[in-house]
């Protein structure tokens, strides 16, 4: 620590350390918003970081949860034409056609055929069952509630517009459910033999369902018997992304190992070329050029029914939370003395320019120095009223 | 002909009597010594190893001080070079300062101190000892060459290194944590580096700020 | 302060003090104009030698002394792809900011990350050792700048990491 300290940082702040040293352990730096903190001490206490707000993305469309919430809470109905957006592409219309207390609800999904092949006819079936009504043109899927017609407790309401809310969840969530379930077919399958007398269909498991939920990138899933590989395929489209993302996957992949509390948490793998998994998927260059393979292990553990609806809904989240904290901390980082500023960043949703921020205040910090460079005004000489000169004293 | 945009031709380049075309010879001193050729260094270098060798880093030291190829082609300065750093690798940190204050005294020590300061600066230019690209480089800098400036500054650029080459993304499953001290690894050579800049440090103790100002603008070079 | 690092910094102050002796010198080829000779590059006999000071083969120094004017180039250190980014993003955030920088080049000599270009005007506005610091200061600095920021980044990662792979459990 001394040996840090004792480096000159500024020249005018050089004694003030020195003599912190002097009587070490140093004090804690001093924090705060607008001011620069004291530097010279961060190195060392940067990693463990805690952070008390989380960071993670809803499952849930906010913009229909609260426009359900406004309408079911008694509201005057109103008429209704909105278009809301969500993540990869998804577009979500609300309309009220025939009149002001039928929410017409649709969706479009760019990779709604692969999803049907998949079962999602099924999933979404069974999630909001009475509630179908035939597709909007222009939609793949349309529910509509009647405002009329809403349950009785307040609960129930509740729970209705969670359910719709979350209807690009549950229209992604079917490859998901189909491996899982395929995963205890297999699972059950392979109890029954040793793994030399496996018969190949069981040992090799099931088919790879690729879900081409954007433009470039897609979803691969495949149900093993001991396991079920999500593979996420990303395109990093500048170079500085690229590299963001390379340490970022990266500590994706040692957490696991890191943390004590982790080591019951999917594993995770990534590469620049298509995993083995994928060896017989159409349409994939070998070589990676833009695009990074992020794989996930789910363990049996993470396939239990209990679990299962959980990590259906947050494994959906990852390139979305994962491309928006690489943009994140292109503009926006945190350090622990920084760290109140942050809360404050992200408490406001204002992800400002972090690591602008950083650089701002180092570059004022750099013009500061330069401008000791110039010389002051020549201090004149102060007299007093009657004459008399004031000597400086030395 | 035709074809040449006349509004982009320097004329200035074109006149004898432009200050473009500055007689660079003229900056030379009358009095330069006759054109060492590379076999002239090279005797010169066994005679100072064997000084070396006799236990006499001064006198290895002075000897070749004095007999720098100042007028001597790229060769002989090359091969002078060589002998130069054998010396400077051959003294140790300890008797750093003893020696420098023997050899940059006496009759003739002020040259002798310019001149150690001109290997010094030819020396931290390049990195590595062994880089011939990297001396090519140095004599890029003839003083007799109008456009040396330019040379200069393009065979600057492949020895930097600028870009980092593209590694592809491949699977790590080391187990190594990315968050490594940045200033605990020196890059390689930098060994070699710090003895230079240590004797760059005491010369200029000894010798002073002017010794590098004589460097930077005595068209003899080493 | 890592062992070699101090000798490189003083050996750098030594020879900007030595290369900052500048005066004041019309242009001999344009009448009444009255630029830095060193980027003019007008006649040989002006620009002085090029001094080039070296730490290892990822950081260096040189100055290219003229009559009139000294250019100093600065390579950052970088020792991997992280610090290319962050090295670039900074330098070319300090460039757009030149105006406010007097002595900042807005574009680094090829082959450095970032220069500086003194003229005789700065130094008769400015005290030369003061700005002598500045460029000593601002390379110690921006090391130390590059490693927090890479820092930060690693520490943010690894938090978004263990943020996503908690829930799992």
């Amino acid at each position: 620590m001394g040996k840090f300290l004792e480096s000159p940082i500024a020249i005018d702040r050089t004694k003030l350390i020195r003599a912190v040293t002097a009587t070490s352990p140093a004090p804690p730096p001093p924090m705060t918003i607008t001011g620069r903190p004291h530097k010279a001490t961060h190195l060392h206490c940067v990693p463990s970081i805690v952070l008390p707000v989380m960071l993670l993305l809803d499952y849930q469309n906010a913009l229909i949860q609260s426009l359900l919430t406004e309408r079911f809470s008694g509201a005057t109905p109103t008429s209704i034409d909105q278009v809301v957006s969500d993540f990869d592409g998804v577009t979500f219309h609300l309309s009220t056609p025939e009149s002001k207390t039928k929410i017409l609800i649709s969706i479009n999904v760019k990779c709604y055929k692969e999803l049907v092949q998949y079962g999602a006819q099924e999933v979404l079936e069974r999630e909001y069952g009475p509630y179908i009504v035939s597709p909007e043109p222009g939609y793949d899927f349309s529910v509509q509630v009647d405002l009329e017609n809403l349950p009785a407790e307040e609960e129930a309401r509740n729970d209705l517009i969670m359910k719709f809310a979350l209807l690009k969840r549950n229209a992604m969530a079917a490859p998901f459910e189909k491996a899982f379930d395929e995963f205890n077919k297999l699972a059950e399958e392979a109890s029954r033999y040793t793994s030399e007398s496996a018969p190949q269909g069981v040992q090799e498991g099931g088919e790879v369902m690729a879900i081409h939920y954007r433009e470039e990138e897609a979803i691969y899933i495949k149900a093993n018997w001991d396991r079920v590989t999500v593979i996420f395929s990303t395109v990093f489209r500048e170079e500085t992304d690229r590299i963001f993302g390379k340490v970022f996957l990266q500590e994706f992949v040692d957490a696991r190992r890191r943390v004590l509390t982790l080591q019951n948490a999917p594993q995770v793998l990534f590469r620049s070329d298509p995993p083995l998994e994928l060896a017989n998927v159409p349409g994939l260059s070998a070589t990676g050029g833009e695009v990074s393979y992020v794989t996930f292990v789910l363990f049996p553990r993470h396939l239990t029914p209990h679990r299962r609806y959980e990590n259906i809904s947050h494994i959906q989240t990852f390139r979305d939370y994962f491309h928006y904290h690489i943009k994140a901390s292109k503009v926006c980082s945190f350090s622990r003395s920084y760290l109140d500023y942050y809360k404050e960043l992200i408490t406001k949703h204002v992800l400002q320019a972090y690591i602008h921020t950083r650089m701002r205040k180092r570059t004022a910090d750099f013009l500061q120095v330069l401008n000791r460079a110039r010389p002051e005004n020549e201090e004149r000489e102060r007299k007093t009223a009657s004459g008399r000169t004031f000597r400086v004293q030395g | 002909m035709s074809q040449i945009n006349y509004r982009t031709i320097n004329i200035d380049a074109l006149d004898p009597e432009s200050s473009a075309n500055f007689p660079m010879e003229s900056l030379l001193p009358a009095t330069l010594p006759q054109a060492a050729s590379a076999s002239d260094a090279a005797n010169a270098a066994t005679q100072v190893r064997q000084m070396l060798r006799g236990g006499d880093p001064e006198g290895a030291l002075r000897t070749v001080l004095d007999t720098a190829p100042l007028g001597g082609d790229d060769r002989a300065k090359e091969v002078h070079l060589a002998t130069v750093i054998d010396v400077l690798q051959g003294i140790r940190q300890g008797e750093m300062t003893r020696i420098l204050e023997g050899v940059c005294s006496g009759d003739g020590g002020a040259e002798r101190a310019d001149c150690l300061m001109k290997y010094l600066y030819v020396k931290l230019l390049c990195f590595g000892f062994q880089e011939r690209n990297c001396l090519m480089e140095v004599r890029g800098f003839d003083c007799l060459s109008i456009d040396y400036r330019y040379k200069g500054m393009s065979s600057a650029a492949p020895g930097s290194g600028t870009q980092t080459p593209k590694k592809p993304v491949s699977p790590q499953d080391t187990g190594f944590s990315q968050i490594q001290a940045r200033n605990l690894g020196e890059g390689g050579g930098g060994q070699q580096m710090s003895v230079l800049l240590s004797w760059h440090e005491r010369l200029v103790e000894i010798a002073g700020t002017g010794s590098i100002v004589r460097v930077m603008t005595d068209r003899r070079t080493v | 302060m890592s062992q070699s690092l101090r000798p490189y910094l003083q050996a750098v102050r030594s020879s900007l003090t030595a290369a900052l002796t500048i005066s004041n010198f019309a242009s001999q080829t344009s009448e009444r104009h009255n630029c830095p000779e060193v980027e003019a590059n007008s006649s040989p006999e002006i620009l002085l030698n090029p001094l080039h000071i070296s730490r290892n083969e990822n950081e260096k120094v040189k100055i290219e002394p003229s009559y009139n004017s000294v250019r100093i180039s600065i390579r950052i250190k970088q020792a991997d792809e992280i610090e290319h980014i962050l090295v670039h993003k900074f330098t070319r955030f300090l460039t757009q900011r030149a105006e406010s920088f007097f002595i900042l080049r807005r574009k680094p000599v090829e082959g450095y990350d970032i220069s500086f270009l003194i003229t005789n005007f700065h130094t008769e506005k400015m005290l030369t050792h003061k700005l002598i610091d500045f460029v000593i200061e601002f390379m110690e600095e921006v090391d130390k700048e590059i490693s927090e920021m890479k820092l930060f980044l690693n520490a943010r990662a690894r938090f978004v990491a263990e943020s996503f792979l908690t829930p799992f459990d």
